[in-house]
């Protein structure tokens, strides 16, 4: 077994009495004073995460982001300089490596963010394919991210100087002391948010000036715990248990993050044959409405037979109920009834397409 | 933090002597600490008979399930109709308002065998 990574705050997450797990290998706060008032703290103000596991990759050089286009699904031309995206690598079956964010700083410069426990894969994917001209540096220790999310969160941005004005997807590199952070209007809890990607070197002062207006704000600090409950509420799926190698984006309902007419995507013929074909089954959201809570691998039921299986599942401090995502049979209609199979105690539950609470991103 | 007059199991309930016949059993801090916030509650059924030890319900934090143990042997006669809608009761009032249920003990002489708070505690801190 090898030891855990640390991200450059690990002893502050201890301070704060932070309980830790592994996360994707690394050892990571999942909460602090208990996920769901961290939860409705993010929901109704401002949290900050800790999300320094998550891989970092940079590509420069000409031609750049070409090279990038021609292996993630996404199509990077749909977005400008000074822009993120949402994407995917997959494999030449259509199945999912990895889901990422590419940020755009120029055709001869890409940043990439993939999760903690796929960067190696995705970093391996590019280098397997990468001509002389271009370079691949793979930052995962350099840089930290801290995510800074809800409603509150520009004012305790603009409290420490930093830029807060630009859309949602929309990234802009900002001086903050002896340093330059990049300020990103992104994040996985559907709140109006940032994430703000920071030298491994600056991130403990970064954290404590943030800490400081996130507790004059009514917030808090959040774990994987509150980040878990808040991105199954808007649907956002999980790489390892909602999307895998195993399903591809047409049946996870992410084929709008795939660039249908480039020319070429690792997994272009695959995932064209999956979209003519129509998917067996999608995935959905499942509401639960008699007591009980799901999660990930519980049978889900229709009249009396299995038809699918969660893959997520929690209870959703929002409505106070249980929710899951669940691929599905394309003839279950949103709307339908199921059943979820809670350890032998059918719930009844409902199909439903989420989020399944309101997004506030813009 | 350990009520002296309580008395408690090794899978963390802790059990009160209503000196009628019955006890009130719930879970002890040191359990709802652990769990993290609670955020769902099965009872046993009124009625129900059972055996100490036996699985009567469970607990659910933001994480984890966690079974209720009997903690004596008798029938279930009341149980905590409000930790359905206020699970996270378990956690602010572990001894008072988050009880989970009452039970008429088949044999008076249970009580004994119970750990005491003091028992309960070398146990939590060896642990």
């Amino acid at each position: 077994m090898t030891a855990l990574q640390r991200t450059p705050l690990f002893d502050r997450h201890v301070r704060l009495g932070a309980k830790l797990a592994d996360f994707g290998g690394w050892e990571m706060p999942i909460e602090y004073s208990g996920t769901v008032g961290e939860h409705a703290a993010i929901r109704d103000a401002v949290g900050i995460f800790d999300v320094s596991h998550m891989g970092k990759v940079r590509i420069t050089g000409p031609g750049a982001l070409d090279f990038v286009n021609g292996i993630v699904a996404n199509d990077v031309h749909r977005i400008a300089d000074g822009q993120a995206q949402y994407s995917m690598v997959c494999t030449e079956d259509g199945g999912i490596i990895d889901d990422l964010i590419v940020y755009r700083f120029g055709p001869e410069d890409i940043f990439i963010v993939p999760n903690a426990s796929n960067a190696a894969a995705v970093v391996a994917v590019f280098r397997a394919a990468v001509p002389p001209p271009i370079h691949i540096a793979d930052q995962h220790h350099e840089r930290g991210i801290i995510a800074v999310q809800g409603p509150r969160s520009a004012d305790v941005l603009e409290a420490l100087g930093l830029p807060t004005d630009h859309d949602y997807m929309a990234m802009v590199e900002a001086p903050w002391r002896d340093y330059r952070v990049l300020v990103c209007r992104t994040g996985y809890t559907g709140e109006r948010g940032f994430e703000l990607i920071a030298p491994a070197a600056s991130l403990g002062e970064l954290w404590d000036a943030l800490m400081v207006e996130v507790t004059a704000a009514g917030g808090t600090p959040a774990g994987l715990g509150a980040r878990d409950t808040l991105r199954t509420e808007m649907g956002y799926p999980l790489h390892g248990q909602d999307i895998s190698t195993s399903t591809t984006p047409v049946a996870a309902g992410l084929g709008w993050a795939v660039g249908w007419d480039k020319p070429a995507f690792h997994g272009r013929d695959a995932l064209l044959a999956v979209k003519a074909a129509g998917p067996d089954r999608r995935l959905r959201g499942v509401k639960v409405v008699g007591r009980g809570i799901p999660r990930p691998h519980m049978p889900v039921h229709r009249a009396g037979a299995q038809v699918g299986e969660t893959t997520s599942g929690t209870f959703s401090p929002t409505l106070r109920q249980g929710i899951a995502l669940a691929y599905l049979p394309v003839d279950i209609a949103v709307g339908d009834s199921v059943q979820v199979d809670v350890r032998g105690t059918l719930v009844d539950a409902e199909v439903v397409t989420p989020p399944f609470v309101p997004s506030h991103v813009r | 933090m350990t009520p002296g007059e309580l008395r408690y199991t090794s899978s963390h309930e802790w059990i009160r002597d209503e000196t009628d016949g019955t006890v009130t059993f719930g879970i002890t801090e040191y359990a709802q600490h652990a769990l993290g916030d609670i955020v769902f509650v099965a009872l046993p059924s009124v009625g129900s008979t059972l055996s100490a030890g036996d699985s009567c319900g469970e607990i659910e934090s933001t994480k984890s399930v966690s079974e209720i143990y009997a903690p004596v042997s008798g029938e279930i006669v009341a149980v905590n109709g409000e930790l359905e809608t206020r699970p996270e009761r378990v956690n602010a009032e572990p001894y008072g308002g988050g009880w989970f249920a009452r039970m008429h003990m088949s044999d008076a002489g249970q009580w004994g065998q119970l750990l005491s708070a003091a028992d309960y505690e070398a146990l939590t801190a060896s642990a």
